[in-house]
């Protein structure tokens, strides 16, 4: 909670030092000072700053963000409408992520400097290293374009159409899965690498063991914990939305809604989205130390 | 401590020879080491840290990393090859065959899984056993070990329990199968006095009452004279010197054995001077000396022989004590040149 008030006099001191005037980029062309003035007035932003902030973190304690100056929708109601989209994304890209790296990880550990080794490690830069748009294009024209499989874009809930839904879900979760399962593929390779030279691992062997369990027993339980931390911050990332990969398969999730409310000063919609970003973060690092907790019983207590 | 030179032999080494690949080239650790364990001996190897005490044994179970080790010789357990096993045999010697017991009782248990299941999956591994006996037999070696409260104990983590604790831990789980043959990798270096005492004279009982036979790898000289009924005496990855623990500890016939007696203190005449060293340091196994391993820090060093001819094990001194031959490395002649 004390964090959170931090994170929210941070944002709001951030979004109010950008340059621009919402009310004046809403009007454009048709500016009359009359009509600023009323909307100034309406909007709250003729009060004094730390004014304007009390009664802004007055309301979203209560959980009222505010009303957009754009939409004139309120933004929670906004933020409720693109979340589907996000967390689908989110945790589809997760799962592509680890169902690559925990895999190619291991293999790699388990034969290091091996063939197999070198390509993951190749792959995994050219993953970390291409720009995400980029790889989008050029999954879009494959696809979508020469092979005509999947369509180019868009978001369709679950709950309307499950065929399409995954259709549309597919590319923009593997372009994003991709980058992410590349910095963990490092991840699990070093750690998986760490436990398999630790003492214990040769204890193991020289009571017996069949190496199927010495291996699950002892080395991969072992590399959970390093693979835990980092999925979780990959997981905040992708949560607080990846805005060039929404931009480029028009997702309408929460990166796309951020960026909208940047480029029209959109002061609510921006201070709520960051402050969600904000407890999602805490959130995920609650889950990741409960995990720990779970998992490492030297951390309990 | 009598010899027990009755019984039949349970290990044989024979040209023993590890290579491994290292950065800085290859390294020779264990260069043609033969000896024998018979059951219920016990038979101390000693040496300087990186004479190929450790490496030798791992060696023996396939503990070393196949990737960078290369093992060539002989070694039969009860008449079985060990070197050329198949995997799946040689994990079922790994156990009740032989029992290890590791160096560092704070790295050599898992740390995420409680004591009760590190020795329950190493039962369980080697027969048809229900989880509630395996407990039940877990309780057992604990209590054995002298562990107290082991029930308690079980269902606890490694970082529960001080070093001492841990090492009982692991010699329980060494244990847990009976091994015919028990390696002890330094096993009592990290404990403190009383602690080392209890664990010696459990397996002292061991090897009585079950015939165990007993390698224990230490640099104290104590413990050896304590439990041991030979000694070996390894250099440069060579075994310098073996024999009964009276011939080997009073009538040393290597120089190098006599320079790690000479670095012993003595409390009857530790009120003065400094203690002898042994001048220079071990070879680097990437880059050993022709000749006598020992010869560059030799304080006898005078055949010419020495530096060019690898001196043979051969039968020295008083020669055979109750069947047991003094053997030593070096060219300089009976009960040394001094």
């Amino acid at each position: 909670m004390v964090v959170l008030a931090g994170v929210s006099v941070i944002v709001f001191a951030l979004v109010h030092l950008v340059p621009g005037d919402p009310i004046r980029l809403a009007l454009g062309t048709r500016f009359d000072q009359a009509t600023y003035d009323a909307l100034r007035a309406r909007s709250g932003l003729d009060q004094p700053l730390v004014e304007q902030f009390f009664g802004w973190f007055g309301r979203a304690l209560g959980g009222d963000l505010g009303v957009s100056f754009r939409s004139g929708e309120t933004v929670t109601s906004l933020i409720a409408e693109r979340l589907p989209a996000t967390l689908t994304l989110a945790f589809a890209s997760i799962l592509v992520a680890l169902l690559i790296a925990v895999p190619l990880g291991t293999i790699s550990a388990l034969r290091p400097r091996s063939f197999v080794d070198r390509v993951a490690t190749v792959l995994s830069q050219i993953g970390i290293s291409v720009p995400e748009f980029w790889m989008a294009i050029v999954l879009i024209l494959v696809f979508a374009g020469t092979l005509g499989w999947l369509p180019s874009g868009g978001y369709v809930p679950l709950t309307e159409d499950p065929g399409a839904w995954a259709q549309r879900l597919l590319l923009p979760a593997v372009v994003t899965g991709v980058v992410s399962g590349s910095v963990i593929t490092r991840f699990v390779r070093s750690s998986v690498l760490e436990a398999l030279g630790a003492d214990h691992v040769r204890t193991a062997q020289a009571k017996g063991l069949p190496q199927r369990q010495v291996f699950t027993w002892h080395v991969l339980r072992n590399a959970l914990l390093p693979l835990v931390t980092v999925t979780g911050v990959q997981l905040a990332y992708l949560l607080s939305g990846v805005v060039v990969v929404e931009i480029v398969f028009s997702w309408p999730g929460l990166g796309q809604l951020a960026l909208q409310a940047v480029q029209a000063r959109d002061y609510p919609v921006l201070q709520g989205a960051i402050l969600l970003f904000a407890v999602v973060f805490l959130l995920i690092n609650l889950v990741v130390d409960l995990l720990y907790t779970a998992i490492d019983p030297r951390i309990r207590r | 401590m009598t010899a027990t030179a009755a019984g039949e032999p349970l290990l044989e080494v024979e040209d023993l020879r590890v290579r491994l690949r290292t950065p800085r080239g290859p390294a020779s650790v264990v260069n043609g080491l033969s000896y024998s364990v018979r059951r219920g001996e016990t038979v101390a190897v000693v040496g300087e840290s990186g004479s190929g005490k450790s490496v030798s044994v791992l060696a023996l179970l396939g503990l070393l990393p196949a990737r960078v080790a290369t093992v060539t010789g002989a070694a039969r357990l009860d008449g079985e090859d060990l070197l050329g096993m198949s995997p799946e045999r040689l994990r079922q010697v790994r156990g009740p065959g032989v029992g290890m017991v590791f160096q560092d009782p704070m790295t050599s248990l898992n740390p995420v899984l409680t004591i009760g299941r590190q020795l329950v999956e190493g039962i369980r591994a080697h027969g048809e056993v229900s989880k509630a006996e395996a407990r039940e037999r877990a309780a057992g070696l604990l209590t054995e070990v002298g562990l107290p409260d082991p029930e308690r104990a079980l269902d606890r983590y490694p970082h529960e329990l001080s070093g001492g604790m841990r090492q009982r831990v692991v010699i329980a789980i060494a244990l847990s199968n009976s091994p015919s043959l028990l390696i002890a990798d330094e096993a009592t270096t990290a404990l403190d006095v009383t602690v080392q005492a209890q664990i010696l004279d459990l397996v002292e009982k061991l090897r009585t009452d079950h015939g165990t036979g007993v390698i224990w790898i230490t640099h104290d000289l104590g413990v050896v004279a304590g439990i041991a009924d030979r000694v070996l005496v390894m250099y440069g990855g060579r075994c310098v010197e073996d024999g009964t623990v009276d011939d080997v500890l009073e009538r040393p016939a290597h120089p190098y054995t006599r320079g790690l007696l000479g670095a012993l203190p003595d409390l009857a005449t530790a009120d003065e001077g400094e203690l002898a060293t042994i001048p220079g340091t071990p070879p680097a196994p990437t880059d050993l000396p022709t000749g006598c391993v020992f010869w560059p820090r030799c304080p006898v060093r005078g055949d010419a022989r020495c530096e060019t001819e690898q001196p043979p094990l051969q039968v020295v001194g008083a020669g055979v004590t109750k069947g047991l031959p003094h053997r030593a490395a070096t060219w300089c002649g009976e009960g040394g040149a001094r």
